[in-house]
This record gives structure tokens, sequence and C-alpha cells, in this order.
């Protein structure tokens, strides 16, 4: 009798283990606790058991109804757990299909350089200036030191507007124009659009540049190598070589053209296959600014004392460092404004 | 300027490798530009053909000699000068040829020296492949001896016929008025009165400093050669070169200054050359014309102003070294500096600041130390201009419009179809100089390029392009003062906004509304998206007259926006799209200048909807102003959000529904007020704009 129960008891578990569904469990209850269940014909046959065994066999039937009842309650939590698992499985998505969103619009390279350029001097605590494109002979050359005749204006081929009126050929009467209306200390950053008669892969009619200067009583040719070395290794790499060597603008003086170390061949002027390098032509330099101090003439034109202040002045072609910077060969691209080119600039 | 290493080495007898003075030229300001190798015919490397740019304040290192003297600076090896002639011979040049100078001030020297029993001929192999290196065309002997040693000294020589020198009398004069030259390239050049010239007798035979005339060439039947080595005055030669477009070798030298001091020489290196090279027997003597001769001026040099502007200390000895080693004269020193001379090549010394920038460069521009400054900002306010600019730029970017840049050059039919924002008639600004003769004005208006971008992207298939530019456009002031230019923003929309990912549902084509959105969208970020006005009045003609608007702020124009008229994307063989052109530095104006927040409302509101129908021609916004102006303070806000035509709205109306806010500041509204609140308000739109209202 006992026996009996016990292997009752091993079946229910053994049957409830195997069920695979919601319903088989189900079933299961209905064999064993329907109506007419196994379990509930046991219970219901109490009566005709010996009253001395009656209370022993009833604890222990209804020990295993409770056992029955918890382990079926199990059983159906897991399935169902089960079933939601598989319903959400089957709601698997694609995960290599592409996202919705909208397309982007594409930034153009030259005001990204632009306003990299000019956030490094911002940062320093410079100020931005403007000046017009249409500029008078005066600004674009005679106070910058370049009188009517003087051979360095042929430095520029020139847009003319009417004899006295151009189109700037760089950001430099800028500085003319900050001058003539402030005292040092002054520290300008000035961004624009200049113009050169000029038309070719590596010249187009109008670029842009960033002029900037500093003028206060001591300012020196050393603090231009070290504010131009900080902005160089800013925009391209901490570690960029840099080089300093003299040349001529008829506004500054002593007067710089820096150079940086290719940025394709490292500086060594030949690629690592052994052939001459196209970006640097072979020298491993790149010329990237001009610079230099404040020639004593400029100061003169607007009213300063070159015995008292001292200043720099340096002026870059924004075009040129968006080439190096980017990789790209042909200037004109930036003006044909194919969505396609500009897309890659976000 | 182009040379070879041999020919500088008779000038100055350096042992360095090439390479090396090829970057101790580069780093003290002669960037070498190409260092090859010369080969023998026999394929072995003995010369060296090197490239050097020479900025325009170094004439003197236009030739050979002033480059080994920065060579000499730079390696302490001395210069060197070639044998000139030193011939006794027979007669006198008196009188043989006579020279005058009537403009003393635009040639202060003139120099000249006769050769006779010349055989003229090709130049010996050995002179032509130098020129030939050096770029110069091999003529015959003579020429290339001028030449030759043009570049060797950077003094420019003019050799004439003496025997087609009919008067023999060398006049170095104005034009005054001779008009008319034929300069031997065989062109006929209109003179201006002020050019020099210098004639013999009356007749001209050269336009001084820059080409000497077809008559007086020398030719294959010279036998007597009248050589000039003169100086003339820089400005006058630039001048005269310029406008008769007419560079040369000489020219470009007199422009940027030749030693007046070197005329000797080179004329009797000449005379040598010509003695050993073209069979010439010299004439013994020289003219030397030297009415203005230049004094040179000391120049202090203080040891305070030398720190100052490099930054370092440099010792005097120092100084001293580099000073000598230019061939610059000490002429006195003191506690607090030196006078120092400049040699009479030197002529672009005259500053003290001219003579520490050759300290610098000598010393070393890598030597001196690097430095960050004080910066002493003086309080300004951050740029607001910029980041506006910036917000705008990365709003625009990221609604899917491509930012563009487009030369602001227009055609006239352009700029008349496409006026821009500028009131009254605008007249643009004409180029003198274009570049191509269609493009010759600058742009009224953004709009022209935009169009042009439009039409390279239909060239390319692609279904959609959206872009916009920020850049300026130029107005004329009628030659007072300069032209007017302003920042403008202009966009234009073609096709739909791109999507990626898989095809959606098919999407409605771009409407007003569309467009409409973006520009709502700047405004919002601008500050000012509530306080535009849109106005239909005389709307620009190249406009959709019934899809387009202006956009006003108050009597102001701010911009328009539409689409553009379909006649003229006919005509212009354009798709349809829509542009807008707002004048940038205008928004910016009425902008505020800072943004205040308003804290949260404590209390709910309650929202109730409307509809009236209305006729066609009703505009939305008028219901809405209304109720604004009403005032009411529990009305917080009211928004249009439908519109409908049809069934069973009768033909000619539509219906408009709008949404009302209401809200109490200081407490909850209950439905009992809001109801009567807006019932009121249905009442009184029905009287005020005698519309039906639907319920």
């Amino acid at each position: 009798m006992e026996d009996s129960l016990q292997v009752l008891k091993q079946e229910i578990l053994d049957r409830i283990g195997h069920c695979n569904s919601e319903q088989e469990v189900e079933d299961l209850r209905v064999e064993y606790l329907g109506r007419k269940g196994r379990l509930t014909l046991l219970l219901r046959g109490l009566k005709d058991v010996p009253p001395e065994q009656r209370p022993q066999r009833g604890a222990k039937l209804n020990e295993l109804k409770v056992l029955f009842e918890e382990k079926i309650g199990d059983r159906l939590k897991e399935s169902r757990q089960a079933e939601k698992e598989r319903v959400l499985r089957e709601e698997r998505v694609d995960i290599t299909l592409p996202g919705n969103r909208w397309e982007r619009g594409g930034a153009h390279p030259i005001s990204l350089v632009m306003d990299e350029t000019v956030d490094v001097f911002l940062r320093m605590g410079f100020e931005i200036a403007r000046g017009p494109d249409i500029e008078d002979d005066y600004h674009n050359f005679e106070a910058l030191n370049m009188p009517k005749d003087h051979p360095a204006r042929g430095m520029w081929d020139t847009f003319f507007i009417s004899e006295d009126c151009v189109l700037r050929t760089h950001t430099s009467p800028v500085q003319i124009r900050v001058m003539e209306k402030r005292r040092p200390p002054l520290q300008i950053i000035a961004p624009g659009a200049v113009y050169r008669h000029d038309d070719d892969a590596t010249h187009s009619p109008m670029f842009h540049q960033v002029e900037g200067f500093m003028v206060d009583g001591q300012i020196s040719f050393s603090d231009l190598k070290g504010v131009l070395t900080h902005f160089l290794r800013q925009v391209f790499e901490e570690k960029i070589g840099v080089r300093f060597r003299p040349s001529f603008f008829p506004f500054t003086e002593p007067s710089a053209e820096i150079d940086i170390a290719c940025v394709l061949c490292g500086g060594r002027g030949r690629t690592a296959d052994g052939q001459l390098c196209r970006v640097c032509k072979g020298s491993g330099w790149l010329e990237i600014l001009g610079a230099g101090m404040i020639h004593p003439q400029v100061f003169r034109f607007v009213g300063y004392d070159p015995e008292k202040v001292s200043g720099f002045a340096f002026g870059m072609g924004v075009e040129r460092i968006a080439m190096l910077k980017y990789g790209i060969e042909d200037i004109r691209l930036f003006f044909q404004n194919d969505v396609r080119f500009l897309r890659q600039f976000r | 300027m182009k040379l070879t290493l041999n020919w500088l080495k008779e000038f100055v007898s350096f042992k360095n490798p090439p390479e090396q003075i090829a970057e101790m030229l580069t780093m003290a300001g002669f960037e070498v530009e190409s260092l090859t190798p010369l080969r023998t015919e026999k394929g072995e490397a003995d010369d060296w053909l090197m490239e050097v740019a020479v900025t325009p304040n170094r004439g003197d290192c236009l030739g050979i000699l002033g480059l080994a003297r920065e060579v000499a600076a730079l390696t302490g090896a001395p210069v060197k000068l070639p044998p000139p002639a030193r011939y006794a011979l027979d007669g006198s040049i008196r009188s043989l040829v006579d020279v005058k100078i009537s403009s003393p001030r635009l040639c202060p020297r003139y120099s000249a020296r006769i050769v006779r029993d010349i055989h003229v001929g090709p130049s010996p192999t050995w002179m032509r492949d130098r020129l030939e290196a050096c770029g110069i065309r091999s003529i015959n002997n003579v020429v290339d001896i001028t030449n030759y040693v043009m570049l060797e000294t950077g003094q420019p020589l003019h050799a004439f016929d003496l025997d087609r020198l009919k008067s023999k009398r060398i006049v170095v004069r104005q034009a005054g008025n001779i008009r008319k030259f034929k300069t031997l390239d065989g062109v006929e050049r209109e003179l201006a009165p002020e050019d020099l010239l210098i004639c013999d007798g009356d007749m001209p035979v050269a336009i001084a400093g820059v080409m000497g005339g077809m008559e007086s060439e020398v030719q294959i039947s010279t036998k007597v050669v009248l050589l000039e080595s003169a100086h003339f005055d820089p400005i006058s030669v630039r001048r005269t070169a310029k406008r008769l477009e007419l560079h040369t070798e000489a020219s470009h030298r007199f422009e940027r200054g030749v030693d007046p001091e070197g005329t000797l020489y080179a004329l009797d290196r000449a005379v040598l050359l010509l003695a050993q090279f073209a069979k010439g027997v010299p004439i013994q003597g020289t003219i030397d014309r030297y009415p203005r001769r230049v004094k040179a001026t000391a120049i202090l040099l203080k040891d305070s102003k030398v720190q100052r502007l490099l930054g370092m200390e440099m010792k005097r000895s120092e100084v001293e070294k580099i000073i000598k080693s230019l061939g610059l004269k000490v002429q006195q020193r003191s506690k607090s500096g030196l006078k120092v001379i400049a040699p009479s090549y030197r002529r672009d010394l005259s500053r003290e600041a001219d003579l520490i920038e050759e300290l610098a460069r000598l010393y070393g521009y890598e030597k001196i130390p690097s430095t960050l400054p004080l910066v002493r900002p003086q309080g300004s306010r951050a740029d607001s201009h910029l980041s506006r600019e910036r917000k705008v730029r990365s709003f625009l970017i990221g609604e899917g419009v491509t930012e563009l840049i487009n030369l602001p050059f227009a055609s006239n039919a352009m700029n008349l179809r496409f006026p821009g924002l500028w009131q009254g008639r605008a007249s643009p600004v004409p180029i003198l100089n274009p570049l191509v003769q269609e493009n010759s004005e600058m742009r009224l208006s953004l709009i022209p390029g935009l169009i042009q971008n439009l039409r390279t992207h239909m060239a390319q298939r692609l279904k959609s392009f959206w872009g916009f530019e920020l850049g300026k456009v130029f107005c004329s002031n009628n030659g007072n003062d300069l032209p007017t230019e302003r920042q403008q923003l202009a966009i234009l929309l073609h096709g739909h906004r791109e999507r990626k990912g898989l095809k959606a549902k098919e999407e409605e084509p771009l409407d007003f509304a569309d467009a409409k959105g973006l520009l709502e969208g700047i405004m919002d970020i601008l500050g000012r998206g509530d306080q535009a006005i849109w106005s239909h009045n005389s709307l620009p003609s190249f406009l959709h007259p019934g899809k387009a608007a202006w956009l006003n702020w108050g009597d102001s124009r701010l911009g328009y926006l539409g689409e553009f008229h379909p006649d003229l994307c006919e005509e212009l063989d354009l798709p349809h799209f829509f542009i807008m052109e707002l004048d940038f530095e205008k928004l910016l104006q009425y902008a505020p200048p800072k943004l205040t927040a308003r804290s949260l409302p404590r209390f709910p509101s309650v929202e109730r909807d409307l509809a009236v129908v209305v006729d066609e021609g009703f505009p939305a916004q008028r219901i809405i102003s209304w109720i604004k102006d009403q005032g009411d303070p529990l009305i917080e806000d009211v928004q249009v959000f439908d519109q409908y035509r049809g069934s069973p709205i009768p033909e000619g109306k539509k219906s408009l529904a709008y949404r009302v806010c209401y809200r109490a500041e200081e407490r909850t509204l209950t439905d009992a007020e809001v109801g009567a609140l807006h019932q009121d308000l249905i009442l009184q739109i029905g009287q005020a704009f005698g519309a039906q209202l639907r319920t």
C-alpha cells in the first residue's frame, strides 16, 4: 500500500517533468485531479479504508495532492514563461537591415577648417574681427607698406573694381582697420574670403584666409614662434615637425615662412616604396603659414609708435590646410559644391 | 633665379656638398625650389642646377655674385671676383661716342664701353649650356655675353651696333613727344611721355631698362659694339614695363634694385668676354656718367630693440660677426648699440628692423626660442555673430541641407533677374578685369549660384538637392565709398529630403509648408520665431505668385521664401524647387541678445478645439492674431492644426480647426469655467469674421 503511493508519486513527478506545453500540464492535472482523476478517486476511496489506517493514509494522500498541485503550478509557470520567450523570439528582427533615418547634409570643409582654426585662437584669448571683401587700395596695399609701383604688389594678381578699389588679395587689411580704430593690447583673428586673378588646379580666384595678429608693448619673434607652433600642433598633430625660415612680406620684418613636416611622407621626402613624395615633392616640408613682426612703417600708418609697441602678424590659406588635412588634391573641388563630396564632411 | 653650382663656385669657394648649400640657402630666406644634377654626355653628374626663389626685396641676389655673398656669409668662405678686362688699347672712346643724361633722377648712372672688330657668331658650347640651363635662349656670342654677365652680376647690359647709331650721341631722356618705338621683338610700342628712353640723337634706340630697339640690334654683320651698363630708377622701369606688359630679365632686375656701384665691373667683365669669345678689340677708356651718387646713411642698431623684437638677448660679438659677414660696416660703437653702414648692393637695408631681420636670418630662426606671450583680452564679449552662424549652419546640416560655397561672381543678366534683397534699384559692382567676361560683376544675390549648383546636380541625375549658402552679396554705392556688403543666407530645396533605411510609404511632394518649416526653425534658433510677419505683397517676379511670401519684421524685409516660378523653370530648363533668401545680418540684428528662461506653470492647462468654415482665401493666421489681440489672460496659446476642403464644406470654402489652450496662473480651471469661456470665444469669432462654426 505504502509502496503503491510511493510509485504513484514518482510517476507523477516524472510525468510533470516530461510535459512540454501548458496543454500537457493541464491534461495531466485533469488525469490525476479531475473529477475522475486518479488521485481524486484515491481520495474518494478513503471512506473505504479501515478507520485505523484512514488518518495516516489520508495524510499521505493529501501530502501527495499538495505536492502535485505545487509541481503543476511551477510547471505551468515555467511553460508559460517558455511560451512567452518563444513568442518574443519569433518577433526577432533582422538586425542587419539598415536603420531608418533622415539623410543629413554636409558641412563645407572650408567652414570646418575655418572653425577649427579660429577656435584654437579664441581659446588662447584672441578676438574675432572682420573686414570688407572689397577693399580700397590704401588698406589692401599702401598702409601695408606697398606704395604704388612697389614690386611686391606683383606678388598678388589682383581683381580691380576701380583704380582705387580691389577685391582684397589677403586678409591683412583687417590688421589696418582694427589698428586704426583701437589701441594695443590687441590679439585678433580675422577669417575671410580673399581673391586672386588666377584659376587652375592649385589656385582658385577666390579662397579663404585666416589672418591673426597681436600687438602689445613687448611682443617678440619668439612669441610668434610659440603661438604658431601651438596652433599647428593643435590643428595637425602634437608631435608634428615645424620649421621657421626667413622670407619677405612688405608689411612684416623679420618675415617668416612656416613649414610643417609633410603629412604624407612624414618629412622623409620619399614614400615607403622609395618614390619621391608627391605632396611635398621630395622636400619633406609643406609651406603652411606666412608671418612676421609687424613692420614699423605699418605701425606709423596707423599712428602707433614703433618704439613703444611691437607685434606679430600671420596669415594662412584655409584651402591649403583643408587639402593637407583631408588629402584633397584639387582646390576646385571646394567650389564645385558636389553634395557627394561635401557629405563626407560632418 | 637659376644657376649652376660650378658657376657659383667661380664666385665663392665653398666646400659644402650641394644639398647642404641648398639647405643653408633655404634656411636663410632663399628657398631652393629644386636641385638637379646636370649630367655630361657620359652620364656623370659634374654640376648641379639650382633654382632659388629670390624675394622681391633682394634684387642683389638676381645675380650669382649676390648669392655668392650670401653663401660666403653662411659658410665663411671668401667671395672672389672673376677677372674683368684690363687691356690697354688704341684709340679713345671719347672721340667715338658721347653720352648725355637729361633725366638724372631716372638714370643716376650710365656707363659704356666700345669693342671693335667683333666677329658675331655662336657662343662657345659651355656658355650656351650654362645660359640654357638657366633658362636663357642662346642668340649669338655678343647677346649671350651680355646675358651671361647679367646672370653673374645682376647688372643688365645692352649691346648696340654702333655703326647703326647715326649720330653717335647717346641721350637718356623721357619720351615726351616721341610716341612710338619698335622694340627688338619686332613689336611697335606706344610710349607714354614719362617713359625713359635711350636715344641716339633724336632717335630712340632702347626703352631704358626694359628692351632695346630693332634698328640698333646686334646682327651677324655687326663689327663695333657699344656696351651699356646703366642704373635706372626702379619705379620708372616698373611703370613702363607694366604698362607695356613687357616683363624682361632686365626690367625684372631694375625693378628690384641693382647695385649702382656695380656698372663698371659688369661692363669690364663683358668686354673681357667679348675679347675672348667674339674676337673683339676693346677701345680704350670708359664713359661713366654718374650724376647722382647715393650716399649710404648710417643705421642705428640698438641692443634693446634687438632684444624686444627677437625676444632674446644677442651678444654684441655675435651681432658684429653677422654684420661683418654680410659686408656691412660698423661705423660707431656705443653702450646702447651700433651705427652700421650697408654696402651699395644692399639698398634694401635702411631701417633698424631691416638689420634685425638680417641678424635673425643669419643667426638662424631655428635657434630663436619659442615662448607664449601674455594675452591681455580687453574684456569684450564673446562673438555672438559667430556662435549664431554656427548654430544655424549645424541646424541646417542636421535638417539635411548641405553647405555650399560659391564664387561671388555673377553675370549682368543674372544680377538683373535676381536683384536679391536690396531695397530700391540695386546696382551691381562691376569687375574691371574679370576672369571670364561672362561673370563680370559681383553678385547681388546668392540665388544664381544655387541655381547653378542645382543644374550641376541635375546633370548627375540626383533625385534631390538640398543646399544652402551663407555668403556675402555686394551692391554699388555708385562710386562713393566702398560698395555695401551684406551677409545673406540662401536655401534651395529640390526633391524630397533623402531617407536612409527601407523604403517608407509614399511621400507627399515637397510643398510650401516644408520650406516654411525650415525657415521657422532658423527663426526659432535666433530666438524670434514668433514675431515674423508673412506677406504676399509685391513678390519678386521669379517666385510662384501663389506659393511665396515675404518675411517681414515690422516694416523691414528680412527675406523671401517660395516656389520658383513654374514659367521660369520651364524657360531655364529646371525642375521645380523652393528657394529662400534671408538677410542674415538683419536677422541677427533683431535676434534678442540674451535668452531668458521662463519657469514652468504650476497648474494644468485645458485644451479646447474649434472649427470655422471660411472663404478659400481667408488666412488662418487672422483668427490667431485676433484671439491674441483680445489679450485674455486665461488663453495661453492658440494653434491652427487642421485645414479641410471637400464635402460637406461647400465649394470655395474651407474649414480651419484651432486648438485653444486655457490656463490660469494661480489655480486649476474647472471644466464648466473653460466651457463657458470657450463658448463665448466661439460666438465672438463668429461675429468678428462672419464665419460659420462647425461643431
